[in-house]
Order: structure tokens, then C-alpha cells, then sequence
């Protein structure tokens, strides 16, 4: 009656839906809050990659001028150019793999092997010696670096890359048994027994089923582990002298020493030396899913 | 084929007595069936048969050979789980074949093997499939497809069905029995369920705290328990169970119930007999007009099954009540007052110690 016009229709609705719909919740701080602060510390963290990012693509001579943050008025390759045409450059990143991909699959080896045994196979005084081997996460390297450096010294091994490999295998193999036998624990002990039921032995039953329900565990393992051993800078430094045996760490430093100032190329040699652990993360990143053992057992 | 015998079989976990002296028969190509409570040592009399557990003591023969110490894998024995353990990154192919691929048996012959077992057990169009693409009667199908596909001589079965919903559970029940009969193997099935027990069985053994309670066809374990703990176990609804006071007089034993005395015409009470046990099944108990029968009751629930009906009765014989089985239409409702006849041939007396008197 109050509306020739109709269009009451609207606002009649639109009162319906006020009075049906969940009554307006008072103002809630805590999600803007967290975000602010997440975004504080993404800008904290992206800065010193930021600032490297923009030195690489200067020129000395604006580097030296100008201000950090600025952009360049001109994109200068110049720095990416010298970097990957050097020699030197070429050796340290040949070392650093020669390092990293055996240590990398030799802690994670280990851990594998260690980690089934202790999910699988209990034995008297397992748990003790499970936890006597996850305890070595927790040793400071000073601790243990002049032992090693008299050891390895006395084994004529100086200046070879051996005592890295070796060391960072031996300390991967904690972190690496910790992580393998929680995930092992979690396949279920039915399906060890209907593999051996059927004939396997027990690397069978590691190889053909432990192992391909852990690929998300073995991805994580391979990031971390490579990752870690890649930007290691302390055991090169210490059991390496000569530039023909540097890793891709002490390289970076090692280019200051060469040129005066040399943001520029250490900006683009650091960016460049980033480059294999970004890879190894996108590629291992797929296999970082959940589920595998889904319609394992029970419906 | 191969029958199983095991001689004072025993199995302590620590100082935990798990099973105790286990003596037992089963017949070449006998379907043979553990029941009893959770947690009574069900899976690790199975699991021991397996291999997958080791005895404490005694001896497993298989086909007359001592398996005691023989390796899982070649007992010749197969395994069907409860959680089905199927591995869930290969296909349902690569499931059933898993064990000819272990020994190395040729490709061809895998595939036209498990395509075989597909296909007697109707999953051939599955076969591509991975568990996780599967519903839980396909999977306990592949389950019992890999178990079945090496021929072996004994099938293991614990607790198959638990996981399926009822319907499904009897439509398995009925396939695992049909299983039986086309190939004719010994089976040890497993179940806490009594129904399962009943129809699959030729024989049952009760199982309860690690013993043995008693071993018989399904008919002699319902018509003849042998102690207080079978007559309840088998049977659904269960064994009337009513403590009572053994007298004789006049040379007739009877056994007083409350106020009530029931006339024990069935066997000899072994003299000295006081504290005894009577036990009648629902379906051995009938009703009739109020003031006749053996005693008086009062109806208290009606539960309408269908083709029949459970009647629970408040009566003087004990505080519980009394579960009565009728056909349907009986005319009987709540708060009825009517009298209840006993069938005298099938009532069960049971001592003290709960063993069966006849
Ligand atoms: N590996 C084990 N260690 C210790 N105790 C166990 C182990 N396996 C089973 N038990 C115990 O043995 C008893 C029987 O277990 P089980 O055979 O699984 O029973 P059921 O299958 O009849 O339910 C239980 O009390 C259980 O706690
Ligand atoms: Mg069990």
C-alpha cells in the first residue's frame, strides 16, 4: 500500500535478509594485526635479497655513487657477464656439487637405513641409542672443529674436500634418522606384514613400500640437506686453502678480494649460487604432499 | 591342501601370558572359526600360525610339517587382514601381483594370473585402479585376490568383514564361504562376531583369556555349551542366565529361582550341587495365559524384528529381565501380565564354576 511504485520489493528483501543473516560480529583486531606483522617481517627478510638483487645489475661505478636502493637508470648485465666467464667461478661451483650431492645422499642413505631399523625393527636399547643418535643435532660445530681439524690433518686430507663430505654427512644422519623413522612409524606395521607374507625380506620391504609411501618425506630431507650443505660456509673454510679446492660460499668472499669493491659481481655471483638450491626446492616441492598413505588400511 | 595342528602352543609378550597351552586340529579343507571377546588372543593365535609371531613354546605343524620355526613366506600360508594392508601406491594389479613379481615369476604370467583371480573375484575392471580409488568391499575383494593368487594351502583371516556396514558385511560373508567351498583349502577365520561365526563355521573354537573354551560344530556349541561363558557368547539375543539354588525332593532335582522352582527334569544333579546356574534361550521360553506355565511375568518392551518378536519379561526368577524370542503377532504388549512356559527339554544347568551339568 505504502508503494505504488513497487519497488518495495527490494528493501522488504533486503530487511528479510538482515533479520535471517548472521547479526554483524563486532570488530575483530587480531587478523589485521597478524598481518601487519607477517608483512613487517616479509619486508625485513626480502630487503638484503632485494638490495643484492639491485647492486648485481649496477655498475661499479654507480654502486659507488648512488644510493643502495635506488634502481639503476640502465638494467647492467655486465656483472652476470663476468661472473659466469670466470674460470675460478666454474671450479667452485664443480666443488660445491662434488661436496653437496654426495653428502646429501649419503646422510640421507644413512638416515633411511637407521630410521627403518628403529621404526620397524625394535631391539633391546633401541629407543636409548635412537636417542643418543638425535642428540648429535645438538653439538655446536666449535666444539668439535679442532678435534676434526687435528684428524683430518693427521690423515693428510687437508685442503681436499673429503672432511667436508664426510662431515656433513655425519652431521646430516641426525636430523635425517629423526625424520625417516617418524615417517616410517607411520606406515602402517600391516602392510611390512602382508609384504613379507608374501615373500619379502626386509629391503624388500624398505625399497618396494616403506620407501615410495616416504617420497614426501625423502623431498623435504633432500631440500634441507642440500640446501644446508650448499650455503655451508665454516667446514669449506676450514679444511679448504687453495682457490682450487673453495666452494661457491668462500668464492663469493673470495671475489672481494680480487677486485676493490666488488658488490656488483658478488650480488650476481650470489644470485647465481642461490640458483641450484632453488631448483632442488621446485623440483622437490611437488612431492611435498600428504596423503600418500591414504587407502593404506581401513576405509 | 594341508591340515594344522598345534601342540601346546603358548605365547607370552614379556610376562604377559597372551595364550596359554593351545592344543588343536584343524581338518584339510576345514573352515574352522576364533571367536571370542576382543583383546582374547584372537590375531596372535593367527598370527603366530603366520609365522608373523614367534611362539613361546609348543609346535605348528602344517601339512605334517613343523613350521615352528619356518619363514612366513614359506609356510605356504596366506593372510587376509583387517585393515586389508593394501599398498597404496601400486595399482590393484601390482596388489594381487605383488608375490609372483617377488618370485620373479615372467611378466605374461603375472598378467594372465591376476587377470584370472580378477576375474573369479568380479574386479577385472579395477585392475588399473589404485586402494584409495577403491570402496571397502573392493578392497577386501584385492585383499583377498593377493592372498589367494599363490596357491597356498592355508588362508588366514582376521577379522575381514569389521570394517565393511552390515549389508555388505553378509554379502562377503556368503563370498568368502562360497571362496571355501570352490577351493577347498583350510581356512582360520577370525571374528569377534558370534553371527559370523555361526553361519561360516564348520567348526567353532571359543576363544576367551587365551584358552580354548570349547570347539564343536556350531550346533553342538549352541545346543551343548560347555560353560557359562559359551552359552552367553553364542546366540544372539543371548542364553538366559539365571542364578539359582539347586534342591531335590521327592528324588526330582529342581532348582529354585527367586520364589520360583523350575523342576529340572533333564539329567542328574551331582549330589552336593547348591549354587547353580540355569540358562534357557530366548526361543525356549513361550507365552501363555496369565495363572499357567511355570511362572508369572509381566511384559516390559516389545521388539518388533520383522518375523519375529524379543519380548523382555520382569518375572520373581532374578532383578534382570528376561529376553523371550516369539513369532511376530504374538498379540503381546507392554505391561501385559501373562505366564511364561519353559521348554523342559532345553534348559542348560551349570555349576559354580560355570561348567555345564549333564
Ligand atoms: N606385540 C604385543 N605386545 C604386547 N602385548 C600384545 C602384543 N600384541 C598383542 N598383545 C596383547 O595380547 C592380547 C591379545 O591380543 P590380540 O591377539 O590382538 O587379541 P584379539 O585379536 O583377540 O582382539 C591383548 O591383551 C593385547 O594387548
Ligand atoms: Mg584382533
Amino acid at each position: 500500500m505504502a508503494d505504488p511504485g513497487g519497488f518495495d520489493h527490494s528493501g522488504g528483501g533486503a530487511a528479510a535478509d538482515a533479520a535471517i543473516g548472521p547479526a554483524p560480529r563486532p570488530f575483530d583486531p587480531w587478523p589485521a594485526t597478524i598481518f601487519v606483522i607477517l608483512l613487517c617481517l616479509a619486508v625485513l627478510f626480502l630487503a638484503p635479497t632485494l638490495g643484492v638483487l639491485l647492486s648485481s645489475i649496477k655498475t661499479t661505478r654507480e654502486i659507488a655513487f648512488g644510493e643502495l636502493w635506488m634502481f639503476p637508470a640502465r638494467i647492467y648485465l655486465g656483472n652476470f657477464a663476468e661472473v659466469i666467464a670466470n674460470p675460478a667461478v666454474h671450479r667452485y661451483f664443480v666443488n660445491t656439487f662434488l661436496v653437496t650431492v654426495p653428502a646429501t645422499a649419503l646422510s640421507i642413505t644413512f638416515g633411511v637405513l637407521a630410521g627403518y631399523v628403529f621404526a620397524k625393527l625394535p631391539f633391546k636399547g633401541g629407543n636409548l641409542l635412537f636417542l643418543a643418535i638425535v642428540s648429535g643435532m645438538f653439538f655446536p660445530p666449535q666444539v668439535i672443529l679442532i678435534p676434526l681439524f687435528r684428524l683430518f690433518n693427521g690423515l693428510g686430507l687437508i685442503d681436499t674436500l673429503w672432511p667436508i663430505i664426510f662431515i656433513h654427512t655425519a652431521m646430516g644422519i641426525p636430523i635425517c634418522t629423526l625424520l625417516m623413522r617418524n615417517f616410517f612409524a607411520t606406515v602402517p606395521g600391516a602392510l611390512r606384514e602382508a609384504a613379507i607374507l608374501e615373500g619379502a625380506n626386509e629391503w624388500q620391504v624398505l625399497t618396494r613400500i616403506a620407501l615410495p609411501l616416504s617420497l614426501p618425506a625423502l623431498a623435504v630431507l633432500a631440500t634441507l640437506q642440500f640446501t644446508w650443505i650448499w650455503n655451508d660456509f665454516l667446514w669449506p673454510l676450514i679444511f679448504t686453502q687453495s682457490d682450487e679446492k673453495r666452494t661457491i660460499m668462500l668464492g663469493i668472499v673470495n671475489l672481494k678480494g680480487q677486485y676493490s669493491v666488488a658488490w656488483g659481481v658478488q650480488g650476481a655471483l650470489s644470485l647465481i649460487a642461490s640458483l641450484p638450491t632453488l631448483i632442488v626446492f621446485l623440483f622437490f616441492q611437488r612431492y611435498f604432499i600428504k596423503g600418500m598413505t591414504m587407502g593404506a588400511v581401513k576405509g | 591342501m594341508a591340515d594344522v595342528r598345534l601342540d601346546g602352543v603358548a605365547k607370552a609378550f614379556g610376562s604377559v601370558q597372551v595364550i596359554n597351552d593351545l592344543n588343536l586340529a584343524v581338518d584339510d579343507g576345514e573352515l574352522l572359526v576364533f571367536v571370542g571377546p576382543s583383546g582374547c588372543g584372537k590375531s596372535t593365535m593367527l598370527r603366530m600360525i603366520s609365522g608373523l609371531e614367534d611362539v613361546t613354546r609348543g609346535r605348528i605343524m602344517i601339512g605334517g610339517r613343523d613350521v615352528t620355526h619356518v619363514a612366513p613366506s614359506r609356510r605356504r600360508v596366506a593372510m587376509v587382514f583387517q585393515s586389508y594392508a593394501l599398498f597404496p601406491h601400486m595399482s590393484v594389479a601390482d596388489n594381487i601381483g605383488f608375490g609372483l613379481k617377488l618370485a620373479r615369476t615372467p611378466p605374461a604370467e603375472i598378467r594372465r594370473r591376476v587377470a584370472e583371480v580378477a576375474r573369479t573375484l568380479q574386479i577385472d575392471p579395477l585392475l588399473d585402479r589404485k586402494p584409495r580409488q577403491l570402496s571397502g568391499g573392493q578392497r577386501q575383494r584385492v585383499a583377498i585376490g593377493r592372498s589367494i593368487i599363490r596357491n597356498p594351502e592355508v588362508f588366514l583371516f582376521d577379522e575381514p568383514l569389521s570394517n565393511l556396514d552390515a549389508a555388505l558385511r553378509i554379502r562377503m560373508r556368503l563370498e568368502i564361504a562360497r571362496l571355501h567351498n570352490r577351493l577347498g583349502v583350510t581356512m582360520i577365520y577370525v571374528t569377534h562376531d558370534q553371527t559370523e561365526a555361526m553361519t561360516l563355521a564348520d567348526r567353532i573354537a571359543v576363544v576367551n583369556g587365551g584358552s580354548i573354551e570349547q570347539l564343536g560344530s556350531p550346533m553342538e556349541l549352541y545346543d551343548r555349551p560347555a560353560n557359562l561363558f559359551v552359552a552367553r557368547f553364542i546366540g544372539a539375543p543371548s542364553m538366559n542366565v539365571i542364578p539359582g539354588t539347586v534342591t531335590v525332593e521327592g528324588g526330582v532335582p529342581a532348582i529354585a529361582c527367586g520364589e520360583t522352582r523350575i523342576r529340572l527334569s533333564a539329567g542328574p544333579v551331582p549330589p552336593g550341587t547348591s549354587d547353580a546356574t540355569l540358562g534357557v534361550r530366548p526361543e525356549h521360553l513361550s507365552a501363555v495365559n496369565k495363572g499357567e506355565g511355570d511362572f508369572a511375568g509381566r511384559v516390559e518392551i516389545v521388539e518388533d524384528l520383522g518375523a519375529e518378536s524379543l519380548v523382555y519379561l520382569q518375572t520373581g526368577l532374578m532383578a534382570d529381565s528376561l529376553t523371550m524370542r516369539v513369532t511376530a503377532g504374538s498379540g503381546l504388549s507392554a505391561g501385559d501380565a501373562i505366564g511364561v512356559r519353559l521348554d523342559p527339554a532345553r534348559l542348560h544347568l551349570f555349576d559354580s564354576r560355570g561348567l555345564a551339568i549333564r
